[in-house]
């Protein structure tokens, strides 16, 4: 289910989904690229219309998929294009982090940030840090099939 | 406990309240098939009224069948219920004036198992349970044995923060006092034992537990907060999940399911009641439950004039997640 779960730890790179909202983190991604700041080339960006839309079903799945970390980006408390989008955020992933935590999900693979548009830095280091942190916890093989009923182990 | 006077008073209440056309129908418990058993009972009729029944073994939270019903309804509830029953009037999904609520003063619900495991006998052994002061006794052929309510009463029972309901019309009985204060920590064993292992452990305990899934969605069709005319389950476009019972698949529902309801969830246990396969579902949704206290310092259905969790925010709320 994971992608590269053969490879060796050493040659290992893991993979990160990004939802980012379009008026800020989004466009912070765009401004790394143009100002040519350089950012882990691992991550796959999704752009939503505000972060507010980011469902925490869709973080459950992006894990079950096989990706090793998720990041949700929006604007600043204050900064949301639609006013108060961000704050719903805040709470539905405060939530749905701790509860993934009390069932056993590394904390450091879901990440909660807020990136302005003009913060293309902050953004690539966000990115960075990420990309260490989830390299010290490993691939992600939450919901790989390896076990079975009876608890033996058989080859995927 | 009299439940003997509390029954007479609910006959006498429920079927004035027919009479008089202030319902059209009532919702409350009557025996059911089994020993020590209730079942819901949905009327309109009023010869059906001397069918209910209230003892110690009322463990539905009735409050579900209310998205259901149409009319003016009377319905039975304990205090965990009258918090679902609240957060259904935050949720606009009831509106106060068509209920009419008939208040139990509620000091726990037996959980038989518990009963049968601590006597060694079956259920169909058992002559009579009764409520002493505050013991519980079981007669069984020839003897009868005294157990501490603690040990006999459901898990969330021993946690209990509201055993008589704060929004009621009428009030069956006198006010029960809560053996929630001292038994908070009894009502978590389950939650404190699995905290403690590590994160790989506790993700291949809930793996294990979600292998037994059929995913019938007994817990979901019980689950008065669980009210969506259309659940992300069967939903097609897009497929979030295969109907087919795969444990990953039993995983992202029932974690889904318990973050749709936090802040609806008043820990009343009938998840894990309805379960044909005992997952501990109670230990999913109490620790939400907690989240959301310790986070938001809300509680699920103690106030019906301040806006549902989710529905709402602070700008104050907690920032230690973002970086």
């Amino acid at each position: 289910m994971s992608v590269n779960m053969n490879k060796e730890a050493s040659t290992w790179e893991p993979r990160l989904l990004g939802f980012l909202c379009q008026w800020c983190s989004y466009a912070a991604a765009d401004l790394a690229g143009t100002s040519r700041q350089k950012y882990p080339a691992n991550i796959r960006i999704i752009r939503v219309p505000c972060s507010g839309r980011v469902d925490p079903l869709f973080i459950i799945r992006v894990l079950c998929l096989g990706f090793d970390g998720v990041l949700v980006s929006g604007c600043h408390p204050g900064d949301c294009h639609y006013q108060t989008g961000n704050y719903y955020t805040r709470r539905r992933m405060s939530i749905t982090k701790k509860f993934l935590e009390y069932l056993g999900v590394e904390p450091q693979r879901v990440t909660l940030s807020w990136v302005s548009a003009s913060e293309a830095g902050k953004l690539t280091e966000l990115l960075s840090e990420m990309n260490k942190e989830i390299k010290k916890i490993g691939p992600n093989r939450l919901f790989a099939d390896e076990i079975r009923r009876n608890g033996t182990e058989t080859s995927p | 406990m009299k439940y003997g006077e509390m029954e007479q008073k609910l006959r006498r209440e429920a079927r004035a309240l027919l009479k008089e056309g202030r319902v059209d129908i009532i919702i409350g418990f009557e025996n059911g098939s089994l020993k020590f058993t209730t079942t819901p009972l949905i009327t309109s009729d009023e010869a059906d009224i001397d069918r209910l029944v209230i003892n110690p073994f009322i463990n539905n939270n009735l409050s579900v069948f209310l998205t259901e019903t149409k009319g003016r309804v009377g319905i039975v509830v304990k205090g965990c219920d009258s918090r679902s029953l609240v957060s259904l009037l935050q949720d606009n999904k009831v509106t106060r004036d068509d209920v009419v609520i008939l208040g139990i003063p509620c000091p726990g619900i037996i959980d038989l198992d518990k009963v049968e495991q601590l006597a060694g006998k079956e259920r169909d052994e058992i002559i009579d349970i009764s409520w002493a002061e505050a013991s519980v006794v079981v007669a069984v052929e020839g003897e009868r044995k005294e157990f501490p309510i603690q040990e006999v009463l459901y898990d969330n029972c021993l946690g209990c923060e509201l055993p008589t309901p704060k929004e009621y019309d009428i009030l069956l009985g006198e006010p029960a006092s809560s053996i929630g204060v001292d038994n908070q920590a009894d009502s978590l064993t389950k939650i404190k034992q699995l905290k403690d292992k590590p994160p790989e452990q506790r993700w291949s305990y809930w793996r294990n537990e979600f292998n037994r899934c059929l995913r019938c969605y007994a817990c979901r069709n019980i689950c008065p907060a669980c009210f969506c005319k259309r659940c992300f389950v069967e939903e097609s476009e897009p497929q979030w999940l295969l109907p087919v019972p795969k444990w990953q698949d039993n995983l992202i529902f029932q974690v889904t399911r318990n973050i749709h309801v936090v802040g609806r969830c008043t820990d009343c246990g009938e998840c894990e009641r309805a379960c044909p396969v005992n997952i501990p579902l109670r230990s999913l949704s109490r620790e939400m439950y907690q989240i959301a206290d310790e986070l938001f310092h809300y509680k699920a259905g103690m106030d019906k004039d301040i806006p549902p969790l989710m529905a709402t925010y602070e700008i104050t709320d907690s920032e230690d997640l973002v970086k």
